[in-house]
């Protein structure tokens, strides 16, 4: 084996320059094949939650490189029960059930409460207050329908070729969807 | 002076060496300084949430309401258990997936019917029959198990959620997809619409954010609907008066929690109420004109329907419900949606 050995051909220098070179080149063209597959994967593509795997732990709310987080709660009417005590609007024990600043649970005031016929309300969100906190959401899927719920809203993400919320999701939520259908929306209620 | 140009003696074997060595070294450092760059994704479920909803303290109630303790607890064979009634012989009849389920009181299967679609209400008469409530229409078993009829759905939206039996052979059917309770003879003819928004008769209707219409019949004569989307129970006559009303919203424990609830009724052969709440899973004891009686069982008793009606699990947090029955030496058995087990409680001496 050492005598095997001792017969190979010494490398001098320049042939191990130009070797060198050679893969050098090779790795730089693979990389550069391989960056752009990865780009056109991720260019149909948008970050989005799942409200199924969704914990509400408020990192929506301060992980975002946004000053105000791209994550927004949302409402689907079809599952709202239109409750008089909405549990996303009031805090667990309100004092009365009115818009009083001390018997709303979102940080922000960012849900609206309209009157629509006794014994039923209304509620909205106003996405320009809302920090995605998940605090109604949480409300919301406790005691009600489950109704209200966190998305990535896509007129505001930057869609970061990596999500800082979801390098932290506790939940594992967060995952790119195609961009054609950017939005996780819930649709019906089960029982 | 020129360089020294005599070639390096490295041979094939020697270079590769070398490039593993250099690449292991420098793929260790690459991992580490990832490692140091990434936040601290696993301390985040320790990371206390700045916008927690914390009900933790509404779980907790006076010790000396608890006058009930648990005696045993069992399992139903069948999964998706919802709802469950008393029948002859001290059995249970546990609506379970496409089943309902007879188990004695020690939770020894005696019987079970096999349906064509989920059961999502029972009742058993005193002669051993079997009203099975499925989404849209009632099935008919008699004491052996055979199916002897097939009620006719009495609306397109029908959804039924509870049955009780009356004395007076009177089916009573609690239908969340209309609110109303119907009032049928034992061929199904619909004899009265109960409940339904009447402001001739000052009936305000029912409220149902979710499906959880019950009904129960007392000796009194009269029935007992819970109106959950207004935090109270009704008492209707046969004819559709309605003649009582009480409850009111609270996380307290002399109250109704969250949105909509109670979502399950029972009765003492006294007359008292038996209430089950979700959101805060709790079955309490109310007197007759609605003062909280006493705590059967809290929160602590079913975590795990808990878990899954806060939303902490896959599984849908809708159907985290809870259904109880009271038995003649005032057992109070009550079923946990969630994990299937009926848990038989006793009155403290």
């Amino acid at each position: 084996m050492a005598a095997g050995l001792s017969q190979e051909e010494p490398v001098n220098r320049r042939q191990f320059l130009r070797g060198g070179l050679r893969v050098a080149a090779m790795t730089g063209v693979g990389a550069l094949v391989g960056a752009l597959a990865g780009r056109s994967a991720t260019d149909g593509t948008v970050w989005q939650i799942d409200p199924a795997r969704c914990l509400r732990c408020g990192q929506c709310a301060t992980e975002c490189v946004l000053e105000q987080s791209a994550v927004k709660c949302v409402h689907t009417h079809a599952i709202c029960g239109y409750c008089e005590l909405c549990t996303g609007y009031f805090v667990p024990d309100p004092n009365a059930l009115n818009t009083g600043a001390e018997n709303q649970l979102c940080p922000t005031a960012a849900i609206r409460r309209k009157y629509v016929e006794d014994p039923y309300y209304e509620y909205t969100i106003d996405e320009n207050l809302c920090i995605g906190c998940g605090k109604c959401v949480e409300g919301c899927n406790r005691f009600g329908n489950g109704s209200l719920y966190l998305q990535i809203r896509h007129d505001r993400c930057l869609n970061c070729n990596e999500c800082s919320i979801a390098r932290v999701c506790p939940g594992d939520a967060i995952h790119r969807v195609p961009a054609r259908h950017p939005y996780l929306l819930k649709t019906t209620v089960s029982h | 002076m020129k360089p020294d140009r005599s070639p390096i003696r490295l041979t094939r074997r020697g270079f590769l060496r070398t490039s593993a060595r250099q690449a292991a070294v420098l793929g260790l450092a690459g991992s580490a300084a990832m490692s140091a760059a990434r936040p601290a994704c696993a301390g985040s479920d320790t990371t206390p949430n700045p916008f927690a909803y914390d009900v933790s303290r509404l779980e907790k109630f006076d010790p000396k309401l608890a006058r009930y303790t648990e005696a045993r607890q069992f399992r139903c064979p069948r999964p998706d258990a919802r709802r469950m009634a008393l029948g002859p012989g001290g059995n249970l009849y546990v609506a379970a997936g496409n089943y309902v389920v007879i188990l004695d009181a020690n939770g020894t299967p005696v019987n079970e019917l096999a349906l064509t679609a989920a059961a999502r209400c029972v009742a058993a008469a005193p002669d051993g029959t079997v009203f099975a409530g499925l989404r849209d229409h009632i099935e008919l078993f008699d004491a052996k198990g055979e199916r002897k009829a097939a009620w006719a759905s009495p609306g397109k939206k029908t959804w039924f959620t509870g049955l009780a039996l009356g004395n007076q052979g009177d089916v009573f059917a609690a239908d969340s997809g209309n609110r109303v309770v119907l009032r049928c003879d034992r061929a199904g003819k619909v004899l009265a619409r109960i409940g339904e928004k009447n402001p001739q008769r000052d009936i305000a209707g029912f409220i149902l954010p979710s499906p959880y219409l019950d009904v129960v019949w007392h000796t009194d004569g009269l029935l007992r609907v819970n109106n959950p989307g207004r935090h109270r129970v009704e008492v209707y006559t046969l004819d559709g008066d309605l003649e009582l009303t009480w409850g009111r919203p609270s996380m307290a424990i002399d109250g109704f929690c969250g949105c909509c609830n109670p979502i399950a009724l029972a009765l003492t052969k006294d007359g008292r109420y038996v209430t089950c709440e979700k959101g805060l899973p709790r079955v309490k004891i109310y007197q007759e004109h609605g003062a909280l009686d006493c705590v059967v069982a809290g929160p602590e008793m079913f975590p795990d329907n808990a878990r899954v009606g806060a939303g902490e699990t896959a599984a849908d947090g809708v159907r985290a419900a809870l259904d109880a029955a009271v038995d003649g030496q005032g057992r109070v058995f009550v079923l946990d949606t969630v994990t299937s087990r009926i848990h038989v409680m006793e009155p403290r001496t």
